[in-house]
């Protein structure tokens, strides 16, 4: 028995280091197995990220135990080695990607089949677990450096998910990504560059200390330091005016692709830009220059712009892309407002987002799969076929307007009683305005799919009443339930999730 | 290309290239260079193999599976040295501490486990760099990771 | 005037970086064809990188090899070991977009960004 404890806490010892290269190692076992044995491929991807979720508990369980955990890598102290530093917000994003990635997967697993060729299907796996990897090593580095190495691992795997199918509006859209996105990385490393030569570190908690000393000593260097970082994170979240490549990424790819990208990949920058702005760059810097208020312009913009254009999309995956681009603008709007409730309020929005859109998107990639429709117009009648897909988008679709009893509605309430709290009621109107404009685009598709029918086509034959449908897999339902389930949970109980993203708010503030 | 002189003089010139590479990699912990560069190398004298002579006498001296063996093998051996240290009590990845043998700088033995990632890490960029040229001539195929 | 330009030729690694990086952007945006593009992206990270070497530079130094016995002035290694990761990231990048650009020419039989734009606008 005492060798079971002893393992546990040799693991729960690890666990930061554990997390990320348990997802590494398993994905560049994948091509072995994708050669030899095809059919492991998918239950081992699922056994790594439940891993990675077992070591995420572990991390969890000792975190509100004793505190923020530092793991330094290969027993240097920082400032001459990487370290690790696993608080709340790094535990929040863990628990953020580790579940929602899960479920994605399961439903992936069997929709892969169907959209995939034969001979990438194993490929597939290992560019996922890449991705979730490197995007846990986002959550929780301290170092600029690996940083930029995890962002350049994301940034690759994340085009490669896209363009893994080749048709050739996804490679074309996977083209874009690439180069806006390498703009964007060298933007970071350039300031990456700049920050090394003031201070010298390259750890956080170093670099903060070096800047507040040198801060009116160099202060061009810091101020396009900044301006830079912003550049580079805003091309990569996707915020309004270099949101371009998002609505073809995300409306082209295979629906896991699109759920992941939706619902994790560009919130992990945000709160990677947080972090830096919180705890790198000091606090003096933001009245030289007030990027809390660029942010909070910009986020607006994103947030009415995005609603705008989805109204007038044809295509459902393309109308739920730019419903993307809007709410990663309430979770900036969150960022710029500085205060507990809103920045609580967009925290919460990521977790709660997350679970919206993959939610939508899984339910549209099942509807692809069992009826072979895309457009909005030719999903009418479509409730009455497949009663479980469109429940759950409706769910889905009443969390995104914020109807009370949902999860939505409890993240919006906080950014409504943030923007009071700071004294800038004009945001408030911006969010009850979207609120509006997504009741505008989401509810004829529900009304349509559960009333509309068919009429005759021009030359007065009878159409048939809807497509035909095939029954939807069970790896495809379960997720759908689990998440939808998990969003009318989360309404009611909110203060199951508040817990960490209380203590994560009240370090920064 | 059906070239002769190309062909001869590819082939007196091949192996020297891969001594010259493998001299890199060996001594990365003694002179710049180390596993990027050497694989690099490396890869580079296989795709002047192919490029003189033709691409299926190419592809019989380093096959897929080969390359996908090698890729693989080199990240999970780096993942191996880094869980040794796990295993003797330290951190992940520790060099010294874990009782890899330090000896003498300077000497080509020493400097702890830096010789066995440079090495696996090498035969990864190599196979990497001959995938992706097989992927790119290739007219049907994937060129991804 | 002779003191900016004076200022100007001390940092000349800082200058001559800056000056390739608005050549390369330059050639991102403002060039058609998308192999161009890609070199262009290029000549933005070669920029990058020099600035970010030229950092660790010591005037008069050799580089940070200790030969045992000999006391000497070394350059800061951590530049150049950081850039030696970023170079292998470009590439990777290069080695990606090149591919994606082999089969946007198969299907579409033309490399220029807006003849493709035009075939797409003009398809139903």
């Amino acid at each position: 028995m005492s060798h079971i404890n002893q393992i546990i806490a040799l693991l729960q010892d690890h666990s930061p280091v554990l997390v990320v290269i348990v997802l590494l190692v398993f994905a560049y076992m994948m091509p072995l197995f994708a050669r030899w044995k095809k059919e492991w491929c998918a239950p081992l991807a699922l056994t790594s990220i439940a891993l990675s979720l077992g070591f995420t508990g572990l991390l969890t369980w000792e975190v509100f135990a004793s505190g923020p955990i530092r793991y330094e890598m290969g027993s240097w102290a920082p400032p001459w080695g990487i370290e690790f530093l696993v608080d709340y917000i790094g535990l929040f994003m863990l628990i953020t990607i580790g579940i929602i990635s899960l479920l994605i997967l399961t439903f992936g697993t069997e929709d892969l089949t169907h959209e995939l060729k034969e001979k990438v299907q194993g490929w597939y796996y290992t560019l996922y677990l890449l991705l979730v990897g490197s995007m846990m090593g986002l959550a929780i580095t301290n170092d600029l450096f690996n940083m930029f190495v995890f962002m350049e691992i994301a940034a690759i795997s994340a085009c490669a998910i896209i363009s893994i199918k080749s048709d050739r509006e996804c490679v074309e859209a996977s083209l874009k990504y690439l180069i806006l996105s390498a703009v964007g990385t060298g933007g970071v490393l350039l300031s990456i560059a700049l920050l090394y030569m003031v201070t010298g570190h390259l750890n956080f908690d170093f670099i903060a200390a070096g800047l507040e000393n040198v801060l009116y000593v160099y202060p061009n260097n810091i101020l396009v330091a900044l301006a830079l970082f912003t550049l580079g994170f805003i091309v990569k979240a996707a915020l309004f005016p270099l949101h371009v490549w998002l609505p073809d990424a995300h409306s082209s790819a295979p629906s896991p692709s699109s759920a992941m990208l939706s619902g994790l990949v560009i919130k992990i920058y945000a709160v990677v830009y947080l972090k830096l702005l919180m705890r790198v760059f000091p606090a003096e810097l933001f009245t030289i220059i007030p990027i809390f208020d660029i942010i909070l312009i910009l986020a607006s913009m994103s947030i009415i712009f995005g609603s705008i254009f989805a109204m007038v999309q044809k295509d459902i995956k393309r109308m739920l892309a730019y419903s993307s681009i809007a709410q990663i603008g309430y979770v900036f709007l969150g960022i710029g407002l500085l205060t507990p409730m809103g920045l609580s309020g967009g925290l919460l929005h990521i977790f709660n987002h997350a679970m919206m859109k993959s939610m939508l998107f899984l339910s549209a990639g099942a509807i692809i799969y069992c009826a072979g429709v895309r457009n909005i117009s030719d999903l009418k009648g479509i409730g009455l076929k497949m009663p479980l897909v469109m429940a759950v988008f409706t769910i889905g679709a009443l969390a995104m307007v914020g109807i009370p009893v949902t999860n939505g509605f409890i993240s919006k309430l906080y950014l409504a009683l943030g923007t009071l709290e700071a004294g800038k009621p004009f945001y408030l109107a911006v969010i009850l305005a979207s609120s509006l404009l997504n009741a505008v685009y989401y509810f004829p598709i529900i009304i349509g799919a559960f009333f509309g029918h068919h009429h005759h086509d021009e030359y007065g034959e009878e159409v048939e009443e809807g497509p035909k449908v095939k029954k939807l897999p069970m790896a495809m339902g379960v997720p759908l339930t689990i998440l939808g389930l998990g969003c009318i949970f989360f309404g009611l109980f909110p203060g199951v999730i508040m817990i960490v993203v209380e203590r994560a708010v009240g370090m920064f503030l | 290309m059906e070239d002769l002189i190309v062909r001869t003089i590819s082939r007196t010139l091949v192996p020297f290239i891969q001594v010259y590479g493998l001299y890199i990699i060996l001594h990365g912990h003694l002179t710049p260079g180390g596993s990027f560069s050497g694989g690099a190398v490396l890869g580079s004298s296989m795709i002047l193999f192919a490029l003189s002579f033709n691409l299926e006498r190419g592809a019989k001296k380093l096959s897929h599976d080969a390359s996908t063996v090698l890729e693989c093998g080199g990240i999970l051996i780096f993942a191996m040295l880094g869980f040794y240290g796990i295993l003797a009590g330290t951190n992940f990845l520790t060099n010294l501490k874990a009782g890899f043998y330090p000896g003498v700088p300077g000497e080509f033995f020493s400097a702890g486990f830096i010789i066995f990632i440079t090495v696996a890490l090498a035969f990864k960029v190599a196979s990497t760099v001959i995938t992706l040229f097989y992927n790119l001539i290739e007219t049907e195929g994937e060129a991804h990771d | 005037m002779i003191e900016v330009a004076l200022r100007l030729f001390e940092n000349k690694y800082f200058l001559v970086a800056m000056i390739l990086f608005i050549i390369g952007f330059h050639t991102l945006l403002t060039h058609s064809n998308l192999i161009k593009k890609v070199i262009g992206m290029n000549i933005m990270d070669t920029a990058i990188f020099l600035f970010f070497v030229s950092i660790g530079y010591v005037d008069g130094a050799v580089a940070p090899i200790i030969e045992p016995g000999v006391e000497q002035a070394y350059i800061n290694p951590l530049p150049t070991v950081l850039i030696l990761t970023g170079i292998v990231v470009a590439v990777s990048v290069t080695a990606f977009a090149l591919s994606l650009i082999v089969k946007l020419y198969e299907s579409y039989g033309t490399l220029d960004a807006e003849e493709i734009m035009r075939i797409r606008s003009n398809e139903p």
